[in-house]
């Protein structure tokens, strides 16, 4: 029963190189993991995982409508149905391509799970001193019911390089899909990335995706995630910094209602001096939604004058909503700027009475400072039809009448 | 327009406002000076509809309507407006587009239709000009980051916009330096007319040389203990409000 045994009758039907079926092994004697694993605590995959999936099948073909439908319509679009590469732009100095085999040493068992049966995803390599100027977009589409799918990625940006994504997995004519994804992402010197990962997929999709930054020096990366749509939602951000300068920015939205479930977990290795790291996570939590949040700051003991900054902002709308937000800073230098500060709140009852005395009936009061509270993450996304996206699920989502073009 | 009878309220168990009158009649200004302390804040939120605090006892009537009974926000579509003493700051939204949605809400409730983003901006900046406002402030966040001066231009601007019949200045000189006074002054001068009323709620005699009110009132421990004509508060300006709270301490002791 359930997605374990699933698992074990594919696998026993492929042939799996030694590593991979030893990182399977691995994970089958754990299986998944559980709320009595600390990182998991209030992460609950146990519904996910009881229901019944085919792994990584196959369905039909996407229209180019349904293509142009689900895209921000930019020019540059990489698009896979059920994890197969169907259409790559051509851009000068950047080459894509399908799934390519490449090996991190997993440790956590989602991961090894993706190492030992993923085949699908891309390689994306950006040759040193070359700006894209456009940004691309990332289509992934899923079109069978009850699939357990996996996306491996690869992305290097070579030195003095500076490119933008946006990632966006969608189902189409299904809904209960679980996609297990893992990038790994590689920023070579004076590099400048910034990636943009939108989750609004459909109301019984669950998705489990770990992003890997290895950094170095004087390099950039800007994460921004914006989680929308889904009923279970965990995303696990690691950023390894391994030369000085380099800088690590985080921005994340979530907006949950109903029995929706994002958690957030982000791990910034500040394994180089002089090295600044960035988050800013803002959660709206309606109805019986849960927010998790849990950010790891690690500073190594050589790892002088690092700046790191965290923060973690909620606002409960509901009774029923939840928020488990815990910071977890390990400082082992001496000569570092850490600081990290977490608010959990309501609407502010001045700022409602305010906008009431101005003729702004009660909800939409609420829904414009709800608004108001979340802008601000969304100012720091630089691509303008993300940020207008953006704008665009969080008052269909609140349900607020704004126009966002004046 | 407005009737105030023998109200009474306050926050909690502290009385506030000890019974007071007051009638209002449109085309006239009115102003409240008084001592700190003595309930001005606290009358212009009852009458607004601030939820923290409490009416015990008395009537605010407006236009014949129990004002009592309406949410803050129904009061402001009969055509109420306080200009907050402290504004608010709401980052993320745009003053043009707060101000939009407060038009256009106020019309909803009316049954009358959205006014279209064009016209909106032409209204804007009609209004502009009136309080010498630059351009760029449109796109500004609400209030944030304002100087205090900016905070109270703001709140004459969205009066400007808003055009309600009673407005309540609740202690809108505070922060101005006297540039900003005369802007203001003459902003709200420009908007008066034999339709709506305006109370000015003040300390200082000082936004008096500049808007000449029809009465000045002295409210003192939660009544209004004298009343008269502009003259007054020149009186008070020179005399200070010892002769006149004296008398009240003894009649009300």
């Amino acid at each position: 029963m359930g997605l374990i045994n699933e698992i074990k009758n594919y696998s026993d039907k492929k042939s799996l190189s030694t590593d991979k079926r030893s990182a399977l092994d691995n994970f089958l004697e754990n299986g998944f993991p559980t709320i009595n694993d600390e990182e998991w605590r209030y992460t609950s995959l146990k519904k996910t995982i009881s229901g019944q999936y085919s792994v990584n099948a196959v369905g039909r073909d996407v229209t180019k409508k349904e293509i142009e439908n689900h895209s921000l319509g930019l020019k540059h679009k990489i698009v896979f149905v059920d994890g197969f590469l169907i259409s790559k732009p051509e851009i000068k100095n950047i080459s894509i391509s399908a799934y390519s085999e490449f090996n991190t040493n997993a440790s956590e068992p989602l991961e090894k799970l993706n190492y030992s049966l993923a085949k699908k995803g891309y390689t994306i390599s950006v040759n040193a001193n070359t700006t894209i100027q456009e940004p691309i977009e990332i289509l992934f589409f899923n079109t069978v019911e009850n699939n357990f799918i996996q996306y491996r990625n690869i992305i290097s940006v070579g030195n003095n390089s500076q490119v933008k994504f946006i990632e966006k997995i969608q189902n189409i004519d299904c809904d209960n899909v679980f996609v297990n994804s893992f990038t790994h992402i590689k920023c070579e010197s004076n590099s400048k990335l910034e990636f943009n990962k939108i989750q609004n997929n459909t109301p019984k999709s669950s998705l489990v995706d770990t992003v890997n930054v290895l950094q170095k020096k004087d390099s950039v990366s800007n994460i921004n995630t914006l989680i929308f749509g889904g009923k279970f939602i965990r995303n696990n951000l690691n950023f390894e910094q391994n030369g000085t300068n380099a800088e690590s920015n985080m921005n994340g939205i979530s907006v949950l209602s109903k029995n929706q479930l994002a958690d957030n977990h982000t791990f910034v290795d500040h394994k180089s001096p002089n090295c600044s790291s960035n988050e800013m996570y803002k959660g709206i939590y309606l109805e019986q939604s849960k927010g998790v949040f849990n950010g790891k700051i690690m500073v190594r003991e050589d790892s002088q004058k690092i700046d790191a900054f965290q923060s973690n902002n909620t606002l409960l709308l509901s009774e029923d909503a939840t928020i488990n937000s815990k910071p977890q800073l390990e400082i082992y230098a001496d000569d570092v700027k850490c600081s990290h500060g977490c608010t959990i709140g309501q609407l502010d009852k001045e700022a409602l009475f305010y906008m009431r005395s101005r003729g702004i009936g009660k909800e939409e009061a609420q829904a414009i400072l709800t608004y108001a509270f979340a802008s601000e993450a969304i100012n720091n996304i630089t691509i303008n039809k993300v940020a207008m996206l953006a704008k665009q699920l969080l008052i269909h989502k609140l349900d607020v009448d704004l126009d966002h073009n004046i | 327009m407005l009737k105030i009878k023998d109200l009474k309220a306050g926050v909690e168990e502290n009385q506030i406002l000890k019974g007071l009158n007051l009638t209002i009649k449109a085309g006239e200004i009115h102003a409240i000076m008084g001592p700190n302390g003595s309930g001005k804040s606290t009358l212009s939120a009852v009458i607004a509809g601030n939820e923290n605090y409490e009416v015990e006892e008395g009537s605010i009537e407006f236009e014949d309507e129990d004002l009592l009974d309406l949410s803050p926000e129904e009061r402001a579509h009969k055509g109420v407006f306080l200009s907050f003493q402290y504004p608010v700051e709401i980052p993320g939204i745009s003053v043009s587009n707060f101000i939009k949605t407060s038009i256009n809400e106020r019309r909803k409730a009316l049954g009358i239709e959205k006014l279209s983003t064009p016209d909106l901006l032409k209204l804007m900046r009609e209004k502009m000009e009136l309080l010498s406002i630059q351009k760029g402030y449109l796109s500004r966040n609400m209030n944030e980051g304002f100087s205090g001066g900016e905070k109270k231009r703001n709140e004459i601007f969205q009066m400007a916009m808003l055009s309600p019949k009673l407005s309540i200045l609740d202690e809108t000189d505070s922060g101005l330096d006297i540039d900003a006074l005369r802007i203001v002054a003459n902003g709200v001068n420009k908007l008066k007319s034999k339709d709506n009323a305006t109370i000015i709620i003040t300390h200082y005699q000082r936004l008096l040389d500049y808007i000449t009110p029809d009465y000045v009132h002295v409210l003192y421990n939660g009544r209004i203990i004298k009343s008269g004509g502009k003259e007054l508060a020149h009186e008070l300006e020179s005399k200070g409000y010892d002769w006149i709270t004296k008398e009240a301490d003894k009649k009300w002791a």
